[in-house]
């Protein structure tokens, strides 16, 4: 009995193997069309049929290149990109955020695409929103075509302002007034319910120190200068903030987050990312959005995607072809703009309007408006070393394990030490 | 990672001696091990001996046990974290309704690794109890009913006959279990990634972000070779200890 | 003696329950939208039951194929396990030749160096022998096991040599005592190791992760991964605990069919057989 069993069971595994179901690496494709991969971390979930679209409308205007999509989860895409790019397989394009672009760059592992597009009789840099085609450039080499770009503006929920009778926001208002609202409401918001919400982490840091007048870098990147006034103005707002009361701290977030509190109506005002416009669309309640406010000058967040392509891909035009579609290509931005897939880059007016047509938030030029005072990143070689040793002080200023002014020159000592190595 | 590799000797190991999240890792991992391993031995052997014998309920119950197991660390790290809430969770509701204050849980630099050993003691002793029970299934019946005709008590039976038997069973769990929760990883990663500042970071959340983050992967090799030696002599000196305790046939 | 086993019996069901909370919570929870997917506390049972999380999963992901590629390979690599395992295991146990201790050392520091360490190194020698992106790179790692090893020899000594000495009178050989005599006493053992092999190669994510690009090779824990967006505060959490209920399916599944046998008193059945 148990013998045939396991001859039964052999006889499968065997059979499978021959079967070959994929067992062994795919062979090669003729070579009458070449195929390039492109791996990407936001397309999934929202947006695969967006992505898949474009690569249908790119393959329809160049049908000698076929493009194999493999999306990948952003919290491993960059363990994966790393082991694929040592082991000698990156893919042939891929995608890339600005902070996370100059390692790659630095690296010698990204193609130069001047090379492409010196060749590219069509192509015009122009077509490209300024300051999201530039911050891929580096010591006169384009590293990454600019594919997208979102900032993080304040959302607030209309019926919680009315029922507390406080007045909306605006998008002139400064941290004074976003103080004073949260008073009022917090006078008035149910238990469970809070006034405001903004992380306090490095991406809130380096951009509300930038609207304190302040500065990260000195001019030539040897030093940090956050921990001067500017920098304790801003981690002092942040903080102060959740310890009065107005903005939940971690075990008020709990399970639910940021995200879930202003959905379920318990949070009058959030900071976060546009990526949210599509998510919100349907929420039972009104809402909208303002230009964040800040204090001596304006600063709102620039974040952008790009596509860029290895620099060992065996075929550098078709990745240049697919990279300058994706990126630009009318119909790409389109398909982008139909699919509320944050903001491509283009600097064409008219592409852009169809953005502005959506209904929700009814005051999207806002978007643009914050888009006019963008603060970037600041980047280093070892950008993460940088985020973590500035995030591990900054929660312990806001836990009071240390005071403001100590954890910022903590901070400050260790990114320097960084700065030495880079 | 992506920089070409350079021969730097001992570089690496000297730096480690002064890598203060390195040494905080270090301390933090036994920490782990002492509140997790004995307590999920026996709440594991005790469920396996409730439920050795059959009864009307017994393979259900055996099931439900192994359901945490089963259960993906970011379903169960969710769910605890509402548990152990301390502004609105399950415990500190019920222990307000009694008077007590109750603690940070992981929001407490003091409470956060007790709030990541309960869900793992609670997510594992499942496992535990199943490898158990398949050695309890080894102990020959007779034996026990043998005891018992000669007036030996339940305890007698558990501790003279059952337990010496079992101790093969026994020694390959607290061996295993010794290796893998020095290497825990997991259950931190999604229960407090470390924190809150620094106060559950792990030995392998320090190889991870080194290898992965920073792309330091020599440095990260370094952590793991001195976590080797660590389990390597733990490991050792459990199999020289056996033959005082493990009875093979 | 009956009071105490009545007392342990109400022990481990009102513990029994609390094991089960959770996994409820997660079917319900998959069951939510809108608001009440963050009511706190959570309701147990939905309002407004709806599969819509569900419906999502199907569109995003490609299910069944996921489903299939994750249970051929599952499948493969626990019968290569429980084989390997078991022949290494008896050789531990009972063969007696030059370094078997030093062998079995080595076995067990395997289990001691963290898989992301030695991540990199493994995946360049897989491309070395071609075999990225395909299924026998996911399965040659982890065909054999030391951790199943190591049990396999741990119960294979507790196996009382009495019971092999007539067979080894009448001459049998290694082969014949493991398949005979050995091998049905393990039987337990066998389904605890096929239960946890299947659990781990079933949500093994890390090594499938740098190993598969082409995305009809995915297996299942890659394509969930793909619910969880670029922004994790912004998460769908009822859609993430509906691909989560589905994918522990398969596993509650495996592990009724062979819980069964390890509830099989072995030795009796040894003796008896």
């Amino acid at each position: 009995m148990k013998g045939r069993k396991v001859k039964i069971w052999a006889a499968g595994v065997v059979g499978i193997l021959a079967g070959g179901v994929g067992l062994v690496g795919t062979p090669v494709h003729a070579a009458t069309k070449t195929t390039i991969t492109y791996y990407t971390f936001s397309a999934a979930p929202d947006h695969t049929k967006a992505l898949n679209a474009m690569v249908a409308a790119f393959e329809k205007k160049n049908p000698t290149i076929h493009v194999v999509v493999q999306n990948g989860a952003y919290g491993d895409y960059f363990t994966k990109l790393k082991t694929r790019i040592v082991g000698n397989l990156a893919p042939d394009t891929f995608e890339l955020n600005f902070e996370n672009f100059v390692p790659y760059a630095l690296s010698g592992t990204l193609l130069d695409l001047n090379s492409q597009s010196k060749k590219d009789k069509t192509f015009k840099k122009s077509a490209y929103y300024g300051k999201a085609y530039n911050v891929f450039a580096m010591k006169g080499k384009q590293y990454g075509l600019p594919a997208s770009f979102s900032t993080v503006v304040l959302f607030y929920n209309k019926d919680l302002f009315k029922s507390a009778g406080v007045a909306l926001p605006n998008s002139s208002w400064d941290w004074s007034d976003e103080i004073a609202a949260s008073a009022a409401l917090k006078a008035k918001l149910p238990e469970g319910s809070y006034a405001d919400f903004q992380p306090v982490q490095f991406f809130e840091f380096y951009k509300t120190l930038a609207a304190a007048g302040g500065k990260f870098f000195n001019a030539d990147k040897t030093k940090v200068l956050f921990n001067k006034a500017p920098g304790i103005a801003a981690l002092n707002n942040l903080i102060n903030r959740v310890k009065d009361g107005y903005m939940p701290n971690k075990a008020q977030l709990g399970t639910v987050g940021e995200i879930g509190l202003f959905t379920t109506g318990k949070l009058a005002m959030i900071h976060t990312g546009i990526w949210n416009f599509d998510g919100f669309k349907d929420l039972p309640f009104g809402w909208d959005i303002a230009v964040e406010p800040g204090s001596v000058s304006p600063s709102n967040h620039f974040f952008s995607n790009a596509v860029v392509a290895s620099a060992k891909t065996k075929h550098p035009e078709a990745a240049w072809k697919w990279a300058r579609f994706m990126t630009s290509d009318p119909a790409a931005v389109k398909i982008r703009i139909a699919a509320s897939w944050e903001i491509p880059a283009v600097s064409d007016k008219k592409a852009l309007a169809g953005y502005l047509n959506n209904p929700l938030p009814a005051n999207r030029p806002a978007v643009f408006e914050a888009l006019k005072y963008p603060t970037v990143p600041p980047v280093i070689r070892q950008q993460q070393q940088m985020q973590d040793a500035v995030s591990a002080w900054l929660e312990k200023a806001l836990n009071g394990s240390v005071s403001v002014t100590e954890a910022l020159n903590s901070a400050a000592s260790d990114v320097n030490a960084l700065l030495e190595k880079e | 990672m992506l920089s070409p590799i350079k021969w730097i000797g001992l570089g690496n190991f000297r730096e480690l001696l002064h890598d203060a999240s390195f040494h905080q890792a270090l301390f933090h991992t036994p920490l782990f091990i002492i509140g997790y391993l004995p307590f999920v031995y026996i709440a594991g052997l005790s469920a396996a001996l409730a439920l050795e014998r059959r009864f009307r309920g017994s393979s259900a119950l055996r099931t439900i046990y192994f359901l945490p197991v089963i259960t993906s660390w970011i379903v169960v790290a969710l769910l605890w974290k509402w548990i152990l809430n301390p502004e609105n969770g399950l415990v500190n509701s019920i222990l307000a309704s009694i008077g007590i204050d109750g603690p940070g849980w992981w929001t407490s630099k003091s409470w956060a690794m007790i709030s990541v050993i309960i869900p793992s003691i609670w997510k594992d002793l499942g496992y535990t109890m199943l490898i158990l029970l398949a050695g309890l299934q080894a102990i020959p019946p007779e034996y026990k009913e043998a005891a018992a005709i000669d007036g030996a008590s339940r305890r007698q039976i558990l501790y003279k006959i059952t337990l010496p038997l079992l101790s093969p069973a026994s020694f390959f769990v607290i061996v295993t279990g010794l290796i893998s929760s020095f290497q825990v990883f997991d259950q931190v990663y999604v229960m407090t990634e470390g924190g809150p500042e620094g106060s559950t970071s792990v030995i392998v959340q320090q190889i991870v972000k080194n290898s992965f983050d920073y792309g330091r992967m020599g440095y990260a090799s370094a952590m793991s070779m001195i976590l080797f030696v660590v389990i390597m002599v733990i490991t050792g000196i459990q199999i020289l200890l056996q033959k005082r305790w493990v009875n093979y046939e | 003696m009956n009071r105490q086993s009545l007392r342990s019996k109400i022990v481990v069901s009102i513990f029994g329950l609390a094991m089960l909370f959770p996994f409820i919570w997660m079917v319900s929870s998959s069951l939510k939208v809108g608001a009440e997917a963050f009511a706190t506390p959570p309701t147990l049972i939905p309002k407004h039951p709806t599969l819509e999380n569900y419906r999502r999963v199907f569109e995003i992901i490609d299910l069944p194929r996921l489903f299939l590629n994750s249970l051929i390979i599952s499948i493969i690599i626990v019968t290569l396990q429980l084989t390997t395992a078991s022949l290494a295991g008896y050789a531990f146990a009972r063969l007696h030749f030059r370094g078997k201790n030093a062998i079995f050392v080595v076995y067990l520091a395997t289990m001691m160096i963290p898989f992301q360490v030695i991540l990199v190194p493994m995946f360049i020698e897989m491309r070395q022998l071609g075999l990225i992106d395909s299924y026998l790179g996911l399965i040659l790692p982890t065909c054999t096991s030391a951790f199943a090893v190591f049990l396999m020899r741990q119960v294979m000594l507790g196996i009382p040599r009495e019971l092999e000495e007539a067979a080894i009178l009448d001459g049998a050989s290694h082969f014949r005592l493991f398949r005979s005599i050995a091998l049905p006493l393990c039987v337990p053992t066998l389904a605890t190791l096929g239960i946890l092999g299947f659990m781990g190669t079933w949500n093994a994510f890390l090594w499938p992760l740098v190993m598969i690009y082409s995305p009809e090779k995915m297996t299942l824990p890659l394509g969930l991964a793909l619910l969880s967006g670029e922004h994790s505060s912004s998460n769908d959490w009822p859609m993430i605990m509906a691909g989560t209920t589905l994918s522990i399916i398969p596993i509650v599944i495996v592990y009724l069919l062979f819980q069964r046998k390890i509830a099989q008193s072995f030795l009796t059945a040894g003796l008896k057989g």
